[in-house]
C-alpha cells in the first residue's frame, strides 16, 4: 500500500543509514550535511517515481479496497461510502506536487469537454504573471513557465486529444513546468492579499517567507491556505472528499470556496491528493 | 537532446553574456551544459575586495525546478563556506525558488560575501571571529584573496 506525499514511505536507504552504526556517528559541524540530505531526498523521490505514474489512468474506484486490509474496517466502510457517489479515481505520484497535478489535469480535462471557461481563464494566468512582475519577479524566468503553460493551455483550446493531454502530463518537463506555474500562481495571490491570509500563518513567518519555504519550491505539500488561495485565484472551485481515520463510516467534503459549485473533485486521504469521477 | 533543463540553461548563458550583473561572470564547461564554471569578484569596499573566487556549477535535468549544486574551487574563509567550498545558502537549499536562475544564484553568493550569517556557521573559526574578533577575520580573508590570485596565475600558466 503506498498512501500519502513525500516522505512518507519509509525509505530502505534512510532506515540502512541510520540504524546500527548510527553509535559511531560524531556530528562535524564544519561537514556539509545539507548534500547528504538533498542526495538522500532525491534517492526517495527516484523510489517514488519508478513506481508511480505521476498521473495514473483512471481507475474504478473498486482498486482502492486491495489499498488497505479487510479488517480495516474505518476505511472499507468509507470506501463503501464513496462508491455510492463515485465511480473512479485517478491517481496521481506522492511527490509533495500531488495537488497541484491532480487539480490541474482534472480541469484541463473538463477543458477538453468544454471549452467556454479558457478565454476567462487564460485572462486570469496573464493578469497573474503581470502582478508577480509588479511584485518583483522576473520576467524572464517567469516567461519560461507561463509560455509552456500557456502553450498547453492553447492545445487544449485547439486540438489536444485526452490521450495527449495524459501523455502531456506524464512527461516529467513539462509536467513540472505546469506545476511550478500554479505554485506561481498561488504565491501570486497569497501575496496581494497578504494581510488577510497572515492570520492563518503560525509562528513568526510572514506571507513572503512563507511563499518562499512553503509555496514556490516544488515537492512542498499544499495545506489548505494554498488550496484557498488557488482556488479563488484562478477562479476554479473544487471538492475534496476527506477520507481519514475518524469514526462514522462517512467522507467528509469540503468545498473551496465554501457553498461553491465544484467544478472538480478530489479524494484525500492523509498527506495525498487524487482525482475522483 | 533538448529537455527544458538544457533549453533554459542555454538562455541563462544567452541572459548573462547580454545582462551580465556587476562583479559576476559564468559559461558553462566545453562539452557539457550540465557543468559550469563561475567567477565572483569580491565586492569592493568589503574584505573581499578584489578577490577573484572561483565556483563550479553542477545542474541536473531537474533544473530549475530545483536548484544547482554550487561549490567554490577557490580557497574560502567564510562564516558560511564549508572547507570543501560548499556553501551554506538558504536559497540554495529549502527556499530555492523555480524563479531564480544563474544570475540570481551568483549575485546571492556575491551578496552573501559581505553578509555573513553566523548563527549557521558552516565555518566555526570565521564565524568566531566575524562575531568576535573583525580585525583578525579581515586578515584571515585577505589572506584568500592573496591566494586567489596566485591561484588564477598559475591556473592560466600553459602547461
Amino acid at each position: 500500500m503506498v498512501v500519502g506525499g513525500r516522505g512518507t514511505v519509509a525509505p530502505p536507504a534512510l532506515v540502512s543509514r541510520f540504524s546500527p552504526d548510527m553509535a559511531d556517528f560524531h556530528y562535524d559541524p564544519e561537514k556539509n550535511y545539507d548534500e547528504q540530505t538533498l542526495e538522500q531526498q532525491r534517492h526517495i523521490e527516484q523510489e517514488v517515481a519508478s513506481t508511480q505514474a505521476l498521473v495514473s489512468e483512471r481507475l474504478s474506484l473498486n482498486q482502492l479496497i486491495k489499498d488497505y486490509s479487510m479488517e480495516d474496517n474505518i476505511y472499507q466502510q468509507k470506501i463503501q461510502d464513496l462508491r455510492s457517489r463515485y465511480r473512479d479515481i485517478r491517481k496521481t505520484r506522492g511527490d509533495g506536487n500531488c495537488f497541484y497535478r491532480a487539480f490541474g489535469f482534472a480541469y484541463l480535462e473538463r477543458l477538453l469537454h468544454d471549452k467556454s471557461d479558457i478565454p476567462r481563464f487564460k485572462e486570469v494566468v496573464n493578469q497573474s504573471k503581470t502582478d508577480l512582475v509588479a511584485l518583483g519577479y522576473p520576467q524572464f524566468t517567469l516567461d519560461d513557465f507561463f509560455d509552456t503553460f500557456l502553450d498547453v493551455l492553447s492545445r487544449v483550446e485547439s486540438s489536444c486529444t485526452p490521450e495527449e493531454l495524459f501523455d502531456t502530463f506524464n512527461d516529467q518537463g513539462v509536467s513540472d513546468y505546469l506545476i511550478v506555474t500554479w505554485r506561481l500562481l498561488v504565491t501570486c495571490y497569497l501575496q496581494r492579499n497578504g494581510e488577510f491570509f497572515a492570520n492563518f500563518l503560525e509562528g513568526h513567518r510572514d506571507i513572503k517567507e512563507f511563499c518562499c519555504q512553503e509555496v514556490e519550491p516544488m515537492n512542498k505539500e499544499c495545506d489548505h491556505i494554498h488550496i484557498t488561495a488557488l482556488t479563488s485565484a484562478v477562479g476554479i472551485p473544487v471538492r475534496v472528499e476527506y477520507m481519514d481515520r475518524g469514526e462514522g463510516g462517512l467522507v467528509n467534503h469540503h468545498d473551496f470556496p465554501e457553498c461553491s459549485k465544484p467544478a472538480i473533485t478530489l479524494l484525500y486521504r492523509p498527506g495525498h491528493y487524487d482525482i475522483l469521477y | 537532446m533538448s529537455t527544458p533543463a538544457r533549453r533554459r540553461l542555454m538562455r541563462d548563458f544567452m541572459r548573462l553574456q547580454n545582462d551580465p550583473p556587476a562583479g559576476v561572470s559564468g559559461a558553462p564547461t566545453d562539452n557539457n551544459i550540465m557543468l559550469w564554471n563561475a567567477v565572483i569578484f569580491g565586492p569592493t569596499d568589503t574584505p573581499f575586495e578584489d578577490g577573484t573566487f572561483k565556483l563550479t556549477i553542477k545542474f541536473t535535468e531537474e533544473y530549475p525546478n530545483k536548484p544547482p549544486t554550487v561549490r567554490f574551487s577557490s580557497k574560502m574563509f567564510h562564516p558560511n563556506i564549508y572547507a570543501d567550498g560548499s556553501i551554506c545558502l538558504d536559497i540554495l537549499q529549502n527556499r530555492w525558488s523555480p524563479t531564480y536562475d544563474v544570475s540570481s544564484i551568483l549575485t546571492s553568493i556575491q551578496s552573501l560575501l559581505d553578509e555573513p550569517n553566523p548563527n549557521s556557521p558552516a565555518n566555526n573559526l570565521a564565524a568566531q571571529l566575524y562575531q568576535e574578533n573583525r580585525r583578525e577575520y579581515e586578515k584571515r580573508v585577505k589572506a584568500i584573496v592573496e591566494e586567489s590570485w596566485i591561484y588564477q596565475t598559475s591556473a592560466s600558466t600553459p602547461e
